[in-house]
């Protein structure tokens, strides 16, 4: 009886700190912003009250919805380019090679800020940026290309830069708990390379890929500097329009109402995904006898 | 074209590198025999196990399965199935969906899959597993599923990487029974790879012993056992009693060697042996008689007899182990126990004696 209080008493010490930090400027925020969602603002003030107002105004403009449209589209191109990316990456890192300085150098791209890597891909897109200037030089074109910069491709182009060392991590780490000795069995059980790898390898890391996919669409579809430096007129997303109720029309309400819109379409692309993976039968723990 | 051998390796050859891990292996494998690759770690036994199932690939050499050549066939295109030492069975899959694994890539009908995978339980005894997940399983449980894994694809061989490895002693005896019993009614031709001699003794028909990457025996345990070939055989399998010495004379039958103040006599081995060449001699603890020796009435050593004292006496149940100092080598010797309890007491001066052909003459 000691013995499991102790262990208890030993993990609650354990899980207490990170707990009390989510619970403090996670939760409480999130619970108290999600009360702000239904009050009401004016003249900068905000009054308590519980109308819907705030999210009905939101959903009646197309703006709106555009906008929301644009983010989801930055969030889900960066996530399936990234992940697309990183998958292979981290499959050759893991199976075919021994060390981890492919691994390393990868990850050597986050020592650099996020908003330098920003500017570096303002300098290398725009109008005498290396691309135009290099195109130009072998008369390819006549005139820069504006829509390299400025654009949802500029955008999407660096949130990818910036996401693919966390998904890479994400795969690699859950493609090293597929050990080769399931790739052996499979392909002893008669499975060709293709086949390996969805019926084995695609179900084991299918934590790790829907980990590194959510993570890199929740953070790109949410992202305002980005679109807002690189992604041009028709690159603005809900991200923005959120920021800017909180940092200029002091209109909170309607900036939260806002961002939980914003969370529960990112629920329904989450679950969207996660079925998807799962008629795709990729998903693990299905049974496919009965 | 089919032949008896249901796999044939021709000068099998395997480098890694600079470091050559098999060297020129010839081996044939009788259908439906049990074949063991027994050796200490690192000889290569379970290299050339990679070979056959085309997880690796020769550096020189070709291996036949059927008769037809699969030196280049990779490893879903042969007719062979593997039991991984640590089994390798997919977590993602339940019981049912791990065995109904190579059916289904097949594509079998549904109705065949469920038959052949129920059936394929029930011959290892989890019948009613079929639903259970991976981690829900015994260690002896999960090693019947990977059976069962491999055999429903009906394999012309099936290779077993040291499948009891990772099972403690009482259920790795009981799987080595259940092992047997398969084998009969499967009729599969099996290759084993263990370090273990014990298992390789109890469960094979023939042994192939490897050292440094090279056959260095082939033929039935009680061949091995019985008529070590070299050094290493004789000490790999079993206890036995190495002693040393010179050629004294060589008939054609009866080799004569010094050892210490005595003359061995033991049969010759067929090879050519030098007067005063170097050789060992093999003796098995239980082969020797032993006999006390009156006090003070030391008798002195004759032919094929080492006089010493009792240094030692382990107590093993069924058997008595007694080490006995002499004036060359301590010897071990074994008795079942009898009746009459432990016969000779530590510290007793002791005589021991074999019969001529007891003793197996080693040149190398």
């Amino acid at each position: 009886m000691m013995k499991g209080r102790r262990r208890e008493a030993m993990g609650l010490a354990l899980v207490a700190p990170s707990f009390l930090f989510l619970l403090v400027f996670f939760i409480v925020p999130a619970v108290l912003l999600f009360v702000c969602s239904f009050w009401m603002a004016q003249a900068f003030k905000l009054i308590p009250a519980f109308t819907f107002d705030n999210y009905s105004r939101a959903l009646s403009a197309s703006g709106f919805y555009l906008l929301t449209w644009n983010a989801l589209k930055n969030g889900l191109c960066t996530a399936v380019l990234t992940v697309g990316l990183s998958f292979p990456a981290a499959y050759f890192i893991v199976y075919r090679t021994r060390g981890n300085l492919l691994f390393y150098l990868i990850l050597v791209s986050w020592f650099s800020s996020y908003l330098v890597r920003i500017y570096a891909w303002r300098v290398i897109l725009g109008s005498n940026g290396l691309i135009n200037t290099t195109l130009m030089q072998l008369g390819l074109i006549s005139q820069p290309l504006e829509v390299l910069l400025f654009s949802p491709f500029a955008t999407i182009l660096t949130l990818t830069h910036i996401m693919l060392p966390f998904a890479l991590l994400l795969l690699v780490s859950a493609l090293r708990d597929v050990k080769k000795e399931y790739v052996e069995a499979a392909r002893d059980l008669g499975a060709s390379n293709t086949e390996v790898l969805t019926r084995v390898i695609l179900p084991m890391c299918y934590k790790g890929l829907v980990g590194a996919f959510m993570f890199t669409f929740v953070i790109s579809a949410g992202d305002f500097v980005t679109p807002q430096l690189l992604g041009g007129r028709d690159g603005m997303t809900t991200g923005i329009l959120i920021a800017n109720q909180f940092r200029t029309a002091g209109n909170w309400p309607f900036g939260a109402a806002m961002a939980f819109l914003l969370l529960a379409a990112f629920l329904i692309v989450y679950l969207g995904f996660v079925r998807l993976l799962d008629l795709l039968r990729l998903a693990p723990g299905r049974r496919f006898h009965d | 074209m089919s032949t008896p051998n249901i796999v044939e390796l021709y000068g099998v050859t395997k480098a890694f590198g600079a470091l050559t891990v098999l060297h020129d292996i010839d081996l044939t494998i009788q259908q439906g025999e049990i074949l063991t690759l027994l050796g200490p770690s690192g000889c290569g036994k379970t290299t050339l196990m990679r070979i056959i199932a085309g997880f690796e690939a020769t550096t020189h050499g070709r291996v036949t399965i059927q008769g037809a050549d699969v030196s280049y066939l990779p490893p879903d295109k042969r007719p062979v199935n593997m039991v991984f030492q640590r089994y390798a069975l997919f977590p993602h899959l339940d019981v049912f969906d791990n065995v109904a694994f190579g059916l289904r890539l097949k594509k079998w009908p549904k109705e065949r899959i469920r038959e052949a995978v129920q059936h394929m339980l029930h011959l290892v005894q989890l019948g009613e597993y079929g639903n259970r997940w991976i981690h829900e399983l015994s260690g002896g449980q999960a090693q019947r599923v990977a059976l069962a894994r491999a055999l429903v694809n009906s394999p012309s061989v099936l290779l077993l990487d040291e499948p009891l490895a990772a099972l403690d002693l009482k259920i790795r005896h009981h799987m080595l029974a259940e092992l047997k019993r398969i084998h009969q009614e499967t009729g599969t031709t099996f290759i084993y790879v263990t370090h273990d001699q014990d298992e390789a003794t109890i469960l094979s028909d023939r042994i192939v012993l490897m050292n440094k990457g090279r056959i260095e025996q082939i033929g039935t345990p009680e061949e091995m056992y019985a008529h070590p070939r070299s050094l290493f055989c004789a000490r790999f399998l079993g206890e036995t009693n190495i002693l040393t010495g010179a050629v004294r004379a060589a008939e054609t039958d009866t080799t004569y060697v010094d050892v210490g103040p005595g003359t061995v006599k033991v049969p010759a081995n067929g090879a050519a042996v030098a007067i005063g060449q170097n050789v060992s001699l093999a003796i098995r603890p239980e082969a020797l008689q032993v006999s006390r020796l009156a006090p003070g009435g030391a008798g002195g050593d004759g032919v094929n007899a080492l006089d010493g004292v009792v240094e030692d006496v382990v107590f093993m149940g069924s058997r008595v182990v007694y080490s006995i100092r002499t004036s060359v080598e301590t010897i071990k010797y074994q008795e079942t126990r009898s009746v009459d309890g432990i016969m000779l007491a530590k510290g007793e001066p002791v005589r021991a004696s074999w019969r001529p052909d007891a003793a197996v003459l080693l040149t190398h």
